[in-house]
């Protein structure tokens, strides 16, 4: 098992060296702790910690060239942007990217963030998706929340395509007409909370 | 020293009717048949004449296990149990159960590779086996008791370490939906009436000795740990049940329930079960809950821990504790099982007052797992309590019983969801009290036939999930299309296959199975999305193939069909590929005879093969196709009318199933018009005395 502090780092520049490797520390220790860490979040411990070595450059610029040397020069660091254009960072020793894509929608808007997830599942497997899996971690939404966000979606374009169905046991399933029509869908639902359950 | 590793060395005859018992020399004898349902075969063809019953003196009920049980391969602890099948019908035919637990260690530690019991017992007995050590004991107190006490009996006779597989009143009964149990928990279906027409009430073992490991220790020592990096969880489901850090992917009804604020909650110490990242071997127990996966999240809070057989990681049975139903039903708080057995009581039940998965949901699988385990009943795969749903709620309980029988019931409890309710029907199965009771115990078949119900009605209605033969479909048309069909055809009674279902439901997305099918199946077509079938193809009828042999494979080598083949894994850095050839190098190391896959896949065949001449030679007729490979028509119906290969159902179109039995019957080298292996076939699987024999009979296409 990997730990962050046992990471080897690749050969760094000479310039910001130390600030390099203070930086990718970080982000692998939250990558470790299930969390992304953002740009501005960096900011903020590189300038707490002292890190940034140039007095005359602007410190935001320093620490983007930093993470832009860092995420080329090592095989596990990546970069997310969300979209309000703001940057987010994690190892894949420690957190796959399809796990850092839900965080990062998490922290956006919550409508794209069950959208794009049932949207993917549909696109994937495919399948639709229990709407109970976005009151369980990591998405930690209440149920009633879910239910509001489902009934604002109905109602935007945007999100027309994302419908429940209901299986025979009342449990509700999220789906996309952009990748499953909805009786193949509601046929997969079946299966999936019924069916399954009767053929063990 | 022995030539070979792996093999205990003897096979264990025990003449009941003689009171005798003597050995004979495994690998001699049987070592072209592994062991487990080879062995159990190869008895059947030598031994038993075709006309013999399941409950006369003649027949055999063979215990076996493979060169693998008792040792450290993962998931070795199956005992496969070969006999005519007490509901088979209309004729009884050779068929096979499994049990886990204890049992197929212990019998290998004390010597010996199978058990082959003949012969009628002129009163009750027990068999005692002590390594060398067998003898014939009286078991007139035993008799009349259930599977618990009888196992603590026995148990203070032989000590702790000893391992009981014993019927309860259901065997005793001649009751053919009953069961032989070991280990508290792990049953072996439709044996337990074989048992109890030889007065045989158990089997104690406790063996001190050890399975030599033929290989090198150090190289065996590295095969086991590369095997155990390939384990998923239950029914190798590879992907876990929701979001993980080091997940790529995810499946919410995956069995890899494990992960972070998922607790065992009746653990003495309430034990988080964690990420269970895969690379991490010591946490592969935490990754299966089947009393939550079943039963939703209400089961955590009751979940002690996992339990299994021996050897395995996986801990399939869930340990579950729950207080409520001490007071409330005066049964013990512990109870355990996985699947059918888990759920065996709750199945019975359309509706619970709570929902279905509340509190009652819970208290019916503790009153079912209590009842049922200990009396020794079966539920051969939930067609109980599917037939006895249909039973009722469609009048024919009502209008088969008379008055005074019909009203000794309490019905309102029934439908309202008690589970107190099974204190009423159990025990009169086990006992064959009443019509109700005798009915529900003779196997769909001949309670079909008792109530002069044709079987066609049974064969429409796709909610009972019949098959053929008085037994149900087991992961047929409904997941796996064409290839679950083929592999349906096969047997005498449920197939029990799950090579092909651990692969289908292992939770990776489509491209990447269809990716593994073309690599071990020759073309990405060889698998379709579930309700999304497409027309045969020659590689479904080659992963069909492919499945059976593996779970002969399997049921010979004690390995477990339940998790094998290991041909996914959860591994991204392997492309989630797993290991086509684990079998064979577990074989090859552990008993020095060198095989590769396919080698050992011809050893399969064999043993496959001998299984399709023995039906062939008891049922009396080579016309496999039209008279044993037989599909109920509910696999050509869809209720919505959505027509075959629309996206949306699972309606198979009966053209293409011809084609593909077609297909299938050439990929085995079989006379496409019977479907009975050619003399050619048999040839090719070292069966050419069997070809001879039946040749005489006039059984060869």
């Amino acid at each position: 098992m990997i730990k962050a502090e046992n990471v080897v780092e690749p050969k760094m520049v000479k310039e910001g060296e130390a600030a390099g490797r203070a930086i990718a520390a970080m982000i692998r220790q939250s990558s470790e702790a299930s969390r992304l860490l953002s740009e501005s979040e960096i900011h903020r411990r590189a300038a707490d910690q002292h890190l940034l070595t140039s007095p005359a450059a602007d410190p935001a610029e320093e620490v983007g060239n930093i993470l832009k040397k860092v995420v080329e020069g090592s095989e596990d660091l990546h970069e997310l942007a969300s979209q309000d254009g703001s940057r987010h960072y994690y190892s894949s020793h420690f957190m796959t990217g399809a796990y850092a894509r839900i965080l990062l929608q998490k922290k956006g808007d919550q409508l794209r963030l069950i959208a794009e997830t049932v949207r993917e599942n549909c696109a994937l497997y495919p399948r639709p998706v229990p709407l109970d899996i976005f009151t369980q971690p990591p998405f930690d939404l209440a149920r009633q929340e879910v239910l509001e966000d489902l009934e604002r979606m109905a109602a935007e374009e945007e999100y027309r395509d994302i419908l429940p169905t209901t299986t025979s046991a009342s449990r509700i399933f999220l789906y996309s007409t952009l990748h499953l029509e909805p009786e193949y869908a509601s046929m997969l639902a079946e299966w999936l909370d019924v069916g399954q359950f009767n053929n063990p | 020293m022995a030539k070979y590793g792996g093999w205990a060395g003897k096979v264990l005859h025990v003449d009941l009717s003689a009171g005798r018992t003597w050995t004979e020399d495994t690998v001699e004898n049987y070592k072209d048949y592994l062991g487990g349902t080879g062995i159990g075969y190869k008895v059947m063809w030598d031994e038993v004449p075709a006309g013999t019953k399941p409950y006369d003196p003649a027949n055999r009920i063979i215990f076996a296990v493979g060169p693998l049980a008792g040792t450290g391969a993962p998931c070795n602890g199956r005992t496969a149990i070969t006999t005519l099948w007490p509901t088979c019908w209309p004729k009884p035919l050779v068929a096979t159960g499994h049990m886990g637990g204890q049992f197929a260690a212990k019998m290998k530690y004390a010597g010996y590779d199978a058990v082959v019991i003949k012969g009628r017992a002129d009163r009750p007995v027990w068999l005692s086996i002590v390594d060398q050590q067998v003898e014939i004991q009286d078991a007139s107190r035993l008799w009349g008791q259930g599977i618990r006490r009888t196992t603590e009996a026995i148990a203070q006779i032989m000590g702790t370490d000893a391992v009981v597989a014993a019927i309860g009143q259901a065997g005793e009964n001649l009751v053919p939906m009953s069961v032989v149990m070991n280990s508290v928990s792990h049953s072996a279906g439709g044996i337990g009436s074989v048992m109890g027409s030889k007065n045989l009430k158990a089997i104690g073992v406790r063996g001190t000795g050890s399975v030599r490991i033929a290989g090198n220790k150090d190289e065996w020592e590295k095969l086991i740990k590369y095997h155990l990096s390939l384990l998923g969880a239950n029914n190798q489901h590879v992907v876990p049940s929701s979001p993980q850090p080091w997940a790529e992917f995810y499946e919410p009804r995956s069995r890899w329930v494990g992960s972070k604020g998922r607790t065992w909650g009746a653990a003495p110490r309430p034990l988080e079960t964690g990420t269970c990242e895969p690379h991490n071997l010591n946490r592969i127990a935490y990754r299966t809950n089947n009393a939550a996966f079943f039963n939703g999240d209400i089961a955590w809070q009751y979940t002690v821990r996992g339990n299994g057989c021996t050897s395995c990681p996986i801990r399939c049975h869930t340990m579950i504790k729950v207080p409520s139903v001490s007071a409330k039903y005066g049964i013990p708080e512990v109870g355990q099982n996985t699947c059918a057995g888990l759920n065996f009581g709750r199945s019975f039940f359309r509706t619970f007052p709570d929902g279905q998965r509340g509190m009652t949901n819970m208290e019916a699988c503790m009153v079912g797992m209590h009842l049922a385990d200990d009396l020794g009943i079966w539920c051969n795969y939930g067609q109980l309590q599917r037939d006895f749903q249909k039973l009722y709620y469609d009048g024919f309980i009502k209008d088969k019983l008379g008055e005074k029988e019909f009203k000794s019931y309490s019905w309102d409890k029934y439908e309202k969801g008690d589970p107190s309710f099974l204190f009423e029907l159990f025990p009169r199965i086990a006992s064959k009290e009443g019509e109700l009771g005798t009915v529900l115990g003779l196997g769909t078949g001949y309670l079909l036939e008792r109530w002069s119900m044709k079987e066609g009605a049974w064969g429409e209605d796709k909610e009972v999930a019949y098959w053929k033969m008085g037994h149900p479909k087991h992961h047929s048309t409904e997941e796996a299309g064409q290839c679950g069909l083929l592999i349906n055809l096969q047997y005498n009674r449920d197939a029990q296959c799950h090579s092909h279902t651990n692969f289908i439901r292992n939770g990776l997305p489509l491209s990447v199975q269809k990716s593994l099918a073309a690599e071990i199946w020759g073309s990405p077509n060889a698998v379709d999305a579930i309700g999304a079938y497409t027309p045969m193809h020659p590689s479904k009828a080659k992963m069909a193939k492919w499945s059976l042999l593996r779970k002969e494979l399997h049921d010979s080598l004690s390995l477990c069909n339940w998790m094998g083949p290991w041909v996914a894994s959860p591994l991204k850095e392997r492309g989630y590929r797993g290991d086509d050839s684990i079998e064979s190098m577990l074989y090859s190391l552990a008993t020095g005879d060198k095989k590769d896959r396919q080698e050992l896949d011809r050893a399969a065949e064999r043993i496959f093969v001998l299984h399709r001449a023995l039906t062939i030679r008891d049922m009396g007729t080579k016309e496999m196709r039209t008279k044993h490979d037989l599909i109920p028509e509910w696999v050509f119906t869809d209720k919505s009318g959505k027509a075959p290969f629309t996206k949306g159902t699972t309606h198979m179109d009966r053209d293409d199933v011809k084609v593909a039995m077609d297909m299938f019957y050439d990929e085995m080298g079989w006379d496409r018009l019977t479907g009975a292996p050619t003399p050619q076939a048999y040839g090719k699987a070292g069966l050419d005395k069997v070809a001879e024999e039946l040749g005489k009979r006039k059984l060869l296409p």
